[in-house]
């Protein structure tokens, strides 16, 4: 049924388009306000996390009475996202100011690798929140600390760390490079989710599982994992995980790769949509629903940046990440 | 007992009209859902995830488990009756079910034979479930990358010796299967790969559409070949419960198969990543190893018994890392664990402790939807034989429109529908061809699974082959297993040329 709901909101919205497609620009003289349904792209699964992430702004966005706008979200994910990615930056003027997509640090790797999108064909909106990463060992891990574990390579063994796809990898580079080690020294192992990074640690089949603070929180609490190593520049605050060294207690330089979660618009979306959008995103950062409801609890950092800052934010992630993979 | 206690605590939460209402509606979805091609468990869970935002989370999981859990009934509907999989565990079941419900003529016993299996094979995991939960799933966890290899090959290696009467079309179609599988990027270094340059296929051949097409499709097409009525006349006089009940002797047939399949497959579904399809799958492989009345294949019960009752089993199975650990044993299970954190529950090692009512009330409603679905699945088998009875000119649209809306509603794109029709004219030649098509969707099932835990495995062992396949004894006894399938048959055939043994019909 939600399938048909979706099929003539889309329907509508086309023809809705079709027919506004003077007012839009009319009204955008005097400042932005939407004029029709939103569509907002979100490139994963639902109840996968950019759709948590999606529906818990666009309840906030309600709740909170930011804007009365009808979001309708849809789901394309069809080439890892590519496809959903590639049709928000091709949406054309009279659509464009009307339209959003969920855009995170994990999308943006793949596109630029796989694909010739770039994020100079979207209109960055919003930064909304950053996580970081730290290495765990579990119950069953040979190696006590990050330290024991470089003891270990140096003493010719091998470390194997498990971690999730994307951001993680990105990670796992830099460390290495940071660690001077070889990819044969110290090894990673891709899983398609954290959960199952966690499964290989749990069972003991790898020394060192790489994860965001809040899907490890409840393996930590139970005594499952514990916090070796945090990939950040200072120490994290959290009880659970504030005894986990960073990188430059063991004499390197610090490591650390922001996880960031962000919105953006189509290229063509006007300046004055642009900072309407950045306005009410701002808005859900600063409500209480938000803060508590999601940055609490996923253990994220609320850092919020506006469109300008987001785009020099996001341009500036590409361009150290295309130099990277040598593109 | 403690266990017991809490479950029967678990039934006092669920025995609340709301959330019997809401079982029961889940019940009801989850087998249209699965009925239908093309929506499996894992849309049904989607889609309906954000209808339970607005419930509290114990009522809303309970919709969702009573869903997932009828899905597994549902999918066999279709497969039976129209030779068209809902989902993947179902393309064994379709292997007997068919021929058992058009060549055999007993559409009718092999619905129900399907149900009960699956009533058995459910039981035994909730069962399961509920005694060794948090233990089952500890078990799963000594299956690392390496031990998961071993086992998917041994499920890879019977594929071409198990299903179809020639092994080497089956090898050669499992290698094809294998080959579509490797289509998009690669899962550990997220490289493109036979994309040809396509952003669709940037994203791989997905499952639903391509097996859509590949059985559903080329059926239409098949049926539009043939053009004959038969089905129509032959089964009428049946359409009542009546003449679908089966006999005291179906049931010592249908037995033995279901309880075995439902402790296997339970195990199955505990491991990381292996769900339902690998439990349906080698539940049917273990049932050749014993005595069926009729050859395998040809629409034998207790082929439809094995594979039913193992995929039910599976599903009850996949709950306890879910439960236990928070870790997701399938695509569905990785959705449910999505809705877990979004009700504001934290799933994970301590959701037993901090959560009660909520984990036991969830296994308490495991119970009651596996007896609703039973009830409601053998009271429909009336409805669903009418289906048969639709002349073959009538049911050709409208299988047609069920591939398409099926292959469209997975991504909700048309790239769904363009694989649907390709796999459909290459399923209708091959099939006419003489090869069978089961082998290659099995394989490109599997083969991602095994590719992905055997490179992990190669780089936790630093390449080294021994690490892999001698380095637990979980692995070396799989290792065994795997020698004996390939062994087997070359042995039997030395064996039979020195004339120490007897030349069989039945080789393979």
């Amino acid at each position: 049924m939600k399938k048909f709901v979706l099929v003539v909101a889309l329907i509508a919205l086309l023809s809705v388009s079709v027919f506004a497609n003077g007012t839009a620009e009319a009204g955008s003289s005097a400042g932005f306000k939407p004029t029709k349904d939103v569509e907002w792209t979100c490139t994963s699964k639902p109840g996968g996390g950019s759709d948590i992430f999606t529906q818990q702004i666009k309840e906030a966005l309600k709740s909170q009475g930011i804007t009365d706008a009808n979001v309708v979200v849809s789901y394309v994910t069809d080439g890892g996202g590519e496809v959903g990615r590639l049709q928000v930056s091709m949406t054309n003027k009279a659509k464009a100011d009307h339209t959003l997509l969920t855009f995170n640090s994990g999308d943006i790797m793949p596109m630029v690798k796989n694909t010739d999108n770039r994020i100079e064909n979207f209109t960055p909106l919003a930064v909304m929140a950053v996580d970081k990463q730290l290495l765990f060992i579990g119950e069953k891990s040979n190696y006590k600390t990050f330290q024991e574990c470089l003891d270990a390579i140096k003493a010719g063994k091998k470390v194997v760390i498990a971690g999730s796809k994307g951001d993680d990898i990105e990670t796992y580079n830099k460390l290495l490079a940071e660690l001077g080690l070889k990819e044969s020294q110290l090894s990673y192992i891709t899983n398609d989710s954290t959960s199952g990074a966690i499964t290989s640690l749990l069972g003991g089949h790898v020394d060192l599982c790489m994860s965001k603070p809040a899907a490890a929180a409840q393996y930590v609490e139970a005594g499952k994992m514990t916090a070796v190593l945090a990939l950040s520049k200072s120490r994290f605050k959290t009880p659970s995980l504030k005894d986990a060294p960073i990188l430059s207690e063991l004499g390197y330089k610090d490591v650390e790769v922001p996880v960031w979660r962000g919105v953006v618009g189509p290229k063509e979306m006007s300046p004055e949509a642009a900072e309407f959008w950045s306005n009410c995103l701002k808005a859900v950062s600063e409500s209480e629903v938000w803060q508590t409801g999601y940055i609490a609890k996923k253990g994220l950092i609320s850092d919020f940046k506006d469109y300008k800052e987001a785009k020099a934010y996001m341009t500036e992630y590409q361009t150290n990440y295309l130099k990277e993979i040598g593109k | 007992m403690d266990n017991l206690m809490m479950l029967i605590q678990g039934f006092s939460v669920v025995f609340s009209l709301e959330n019997l209402l809401v079982c029961l509606l889940g019940a009801v979805l989850g087998l249209i859902v699965g009925a239908m091609p093309g929506i499996g468990s894992l849309a049904g869970v989607a889609l309906l995830l954000p209808l339970t935002y607005k419930f509290n989370p114990t009522t809303a999981i309970i919709m969702l488990g009573a869903l997932y859990y009828s899905n597994m009934y549902g999918g066999a509907y279709s497969a039976i009756l129209l030779n068209i999989p809902g989902d993947s565990p179902a393309v064994m079941t379709a292997l007997d079910g068919y021929p058992m419900s058009t060549k055999r003529n007993r559409p009718g016993q092999a619905l129900f034979t399907a149900n009960m299996a699956s009533f058995i094979g459910g039981t035994i995991g909730i069962i399961i479930l509920t005694f060794m939960g948090p233990a089952l799933a500890d078990i799963g966890l000594h299956f690392g990358p390496a031990e998961m290899a071993v086992l998917l090959l041994v499920a890879m290696t019977s594929i071409g010796w198990l299903v179809g009467s020639n092994p080497t079309t089956g090898v050669v179609l499992s290698l094809l299967g294998i080959l579509i599988a490797t289509i998009g990027m690669d899962l550990q270094t997220g490289s493109p790969r036979f994309n040809f340059g396509n952003i669709y296929l940037l994203g791989g051949v997905k499952f639903i559409p391509f097996v859509i097409g590949t059985v559903g499709f080329a059926q239409v097409m098949r049926l539009m070949d043939e053009k004959d009525d038969k089905t129509e006349s032959k089964i009428t006089e049946k359409l009542t419960i009546k003449g679908s009940l089966l006999t005291g002797h179906d049931f010592k047939r249908l037995l033995p198969p279901a309880i075995r399949s439902g402790f296997m497959g339970t195990f199955v579904g505990v491991l990381p990543g292996a769900g339902a399809t690998t439990g349906a799958f080698l539940g049917y492989a273990m049932q050749r190893a014993f005595k069926s009345e009729e050859p395998l294949g040809t629409g034998a019960l207790e082929g439809i018994a094995a594979c039913e009752a193992a995929n039910n089993a599976a599903a009850a199975g996949s709950f306890a890392p879910l439960l236990a650990l928070g870790i997701p044993g399938s695509g569905t299970g990785a959705v449910l664990l999505g809705g877990l954190m979004m009700w504001g529950l934290n799933p994970g090692p301590l959701l037993f402790t901090n959560e009660p009512e909520f984990a036991w009330g969830l296994i308490a409603s495991l119970f009651l939807a596996n007896i609703l679905t039973l009830i409601i699945a053998l009271g429909i088998i009336p409805v669903l034989l009418k289906i048969l009875a639709v002349p073959v000119k009538v049911i050709i649209p409208i299988i047609t429109v069920v591939c398409l809306v099926g292959s469209y509603s997975d991504t909700y794109s048309l790239y769904g529908v363009i694989i649907m029709l390709i796999s459909g004219v290459c399923g209708y030649v091959l099939e006419k061809s003489g090869y069978s098509t089961a082998p290659m969707l099995l394989a490109f099932v599997l083969a991602p699974l095994l590719e992905d835990n055997l490179r992990k495995a190669f780089v936790i062992s630093g390449g080294s082959t021994s690490a892999v396949f001698f380095n637990s004894g979980i692995s070396i006894t799989l290792f065994v297993v795997l020698v004996a399938i390939v062994a087997t048959p070359i042995v039997r055939f030395i064996l039979t040329k020195l004339g120490v043994l007897k030349n069989k019909k039945e080789t393979n």
